[in-house]
């Protein structure tokens, strides 16, 4: 499968919501996608393309504003694709994958508490790695590395 | 029956008949239980001498000063350490109850309840995901009870002393007896930090 053919494909469903399908190197390539579009853009992936297999989804911190980057994979056609979208630094809220591909529920556990990223209609959207209680987002560029006894205090949960 | 000692034929190879071994081994002519029950005998006997011996030795002394240090004689060389792992100190851990350094020899046995337990050994690095449950197990371990922190990381956060998921320091969390430095400790280390603990439960006075 080619960047072309996930772009014949998807223009049709998502209209605007689809920026631009690109190479990437070993990939069946890379959907740049509005937020808006997403649940469709994840149906279609899973019913019409085959890509049933959620294998993980990254939030990046550029700063200025975030990104979350769906890995995909195939079965059928042995490959994978990624699915990326810019969100506000402000307002990095997506729609959950979790209703499509079950597996994504820790995936997006994870992202939520290292990156912020928020995930709606997340079925169980808490910690995962860290305790509960811990407030802060530690993959976030802003957070500081702390004094072991300052972060002991801001950390304390027990 | 016959003994096993009079079947051993001795070795053709001995000219002069230096060396025989049915003269070497003892005889065994008794059956085994009358043993037994001259040994059984001898603890009936004792039993009562030492009750005796050791209540004349409270009534001059008074108790607390007969009592204690025998607890803690018993205590000391029965030491039951969690039987948990947490890192990779953990198989520094589990090396040290092999054959060869063989941690048995001190009375130390690992027992995987924390209600058996008297000594935990925080061997490994502690997150603050699993802090509470460290300290569940700490308060299922009944009284008295020593923590060994192993290694770098429960001493002090090791290299991860700064990161956003460790504990630096099991100390924040319960209180620790001995610490045993290295990354990981050798199980002679860990054996070392046991006796050291030992000296400790030899001073106790309450």
């Amino acid at each position: 499968m080619q960047p072309d053919d996930l772009s014949r494909h998807l223009a049709p469903i998502l209209g605007d919501r689809l920026i631009a399908v690109e190479p990437f190197p070993e990939t069946a390539g890379r959907v740049r996608f509005r937020r808006e579009g997403a649940l469709d853009l994840f149906r279609a992936m899973r019913d019409d393309l085959g890509f049933r297999h959620f294998s993980t989804v990254a939030g990046i911190d550029w700063v200025d504003h975030r990104e979350a980057v769906y890995v995909l994979w195939s079965d059928d056609a042995k490959q994978y694709v990624l699915l990326s979208v810019d969100l506000p630094a402000g307002d990095p809220r997506i729609e959950s994958a979790s209703g499509i591909w079950p597996s994504a529920n820790w995936h997006e556990r994870e992202a939520w508490e290292m990156v912020d990223l928020n995930f709606d209609h997340h079925p169980d959207l808490r910690h995962l790695l860290m305790p509960d209680g811990y407030t802060f987002h530690p993959l976030l560029r802003s957070f500081k590395l702390h004094e072991p006894e300052e972060l002991e205090v801001k950390a304390r949960h027990v | 029956m016959t003994t096993p000692a009079a079947e051993v034929t001795p070795p053709k190879s001995s000219p002069d008949g230096a060396f025989r071994l049915e003269a070497e081994l003892p005889m065994v002519t008794e059956p085994a239980v009358p043993f037994l029950e001259i040994e059984a005998l001898r603890a009936k006997e004792f039993i009562p001498a030492a009750k005796e011996a050791l209540g004349a030795l409270i009534a001059e002394q008074g108790q607390a000063r007969v009592i204690r240090p025998v607890f803690n004689w018993a205590g000391r060389n029965s030491l039951f350490p969690l039987h948990w792992g947490l890192a990779c100190c953990a198989i520094e851990f589990a090396a040290a109850f092999g054959a060869r350094w063989d941690a048995e020899r001190f009375g130390v046995v690992p027992r995987s309840s924390p209600r058996q337990c008297d000594l935990m050994i925080v061997n490994g690095t502690v997150t603050w995901k699993v802090a509470h449950k460290l300290i569940t197990l700490y308060e299922q371990m009944p009284e008295p009870k020593w923590v060994i922190a192993m290694g770098n990381c429960a001493t002090g956060g090791g290299p991860f002393r700064t990161a956003y998921s460790v504990v630096p320091g099991v100390d924040k969390l319960v209180p620790v007896d001995v610490y045993i430095a290295g990354c990981p400790p050798r199980p002679e280390a860990m054996l070392d930090g046991i006796l050291k603990l030992e000296e400790l439960i030899r001073e106790r006075k309450e």
